[in-house]
């Protein structure tokens, strides 16, 4: 009768402490999901940045390819770049010289905002070695009503900025 | 017999008809073709060509430019005067670009060529100013 009360009084408390453990696990287990749920919700709300990034990216990109619509003007600014020769007679004359190239070298640059560049590359390939790379880069445009806005000359080198307003209308013609 | 109202009339055409005319006179044609070429951002050559027109032009005077205190007959030395202006004048009207690059073994080189072609101007030669206009 004693070792009765005994096993039985055992029982109890062994299936008391199972019980206390059943009951941490299931917190440990209710933590982790809380874990998982918040790492989850910071996936989430990572996955949403970077969407809004992208789409900020893709709207930026968009803006940038700006389209030239009807009843529309675009604005284009350049610089352009030029040096005097070696034997020019003044400064004057190098100044006059460097400015004519910095010109032709902004139109250059017009045109090839408005109108593309053509690019043919070509490279040989010998013994598994590079022998010769070529690019050539080829432009062609008429450009008219450019306005030079400001002409810098420092140490020789001639810079000019350029702009030019585009409308619909010049194309359409 | 005539009115007096008539021959007044009569001499105010033919008055007007002096004038005009006397203007027309000193109206020429001129041939002008420009083109300058930049080889690695360095002026390589500029031409300027002036030539009289030997048979007449056709087309509307556009975007006119004035030389004024300019009371020289001779166009190209009326240029030559104003070299500077005419020639932000020619930027002005529109110049064709062809522009070639080169890029051997990372080593750039380029040459960019502007040119006016051969276009007919209406040029005005007047006292004091002269007035120069492409013919479109």
């Amino acid at each position: 009768m004693r070792y009765s009360v005994l096993l039985a009084l055992l029982l109890s408390v062994s299936s008391l402490f199972a019980s206390e453990r059943d009951a941490t696990t299931v917190e440990q287990t209710n933590a982790e999901l809380k874990k998982v749920r918040a790492e989850a919700a910071q996936i989430r709300e990572e996955l949403a940045q970077a969407k809004a990034q992208k789409e900020e990216a893709f709207a930026s990109i968009k803006a940038e390819e700006e389209l030239l619509k009807k009843n529309s003007s675009m604005h284009i600014s350049v610089v352009g770049q030029g040096v005097a020769p070696m034997n020019t007679a003044s400064p004057a004359q190098a100044y006059a010289l460097a400015k004519r190239a910095a010109i032709a070298d902004a139109y250059r640059a017009i045109a090839e905002k408005v109108k593309g560049v053509r690019i043919d590359g070509q490279d040989t390939i010998k013994n598994m070695m590079i022998q010769k790379s070529t690019i050539r880069t080829y432009v062609q445009a008429m450009v008219k009503n450019a306005n030079i806005v400001e002409t810098t000359f420092k140490e020789g080198l001639c810079e000019v900025e350029m702009e030019i307003m585009i409308s619909h209308s010049d194309f359409a013609q | 017999m005539r009115s007096r109202d008539g021959n007044n009339d009569f001499s105010l055409r033919l008055c007007s008809i002096i004038i005009f005319g006397s203007l027309a006179l000193n109206a020429s044609e001129y041939l002008i073709s420009y083109k300058y070429i930049i080889e690695d951002i360095m002026l390589y050559n500029e031409t300027l060509l002036i030539s009289e027109a030997m048979t007449k032009c056709h087309g509307k005077p556009q975007e006119e430019f004035i030389f004024s205190k300019s009371d020289n007959k001779d166009l190209k030395k009326v240029i030559s005067e104003n070299a500077t202006e005419f020639i932000d004048y020619i930027h002005r009207l529109g110049l064709h670009i062809e522009h070639k690059g080169r890029t051997t073994n990372l080593q750039n080189s380029s040459t960019t060529t502007l040119v006016l072609k051969t276009t007919c101007f209406k040029v005005d030669f007047n006292d004091n100013f002269v007035k120069i206009a492409p013919l479109k």
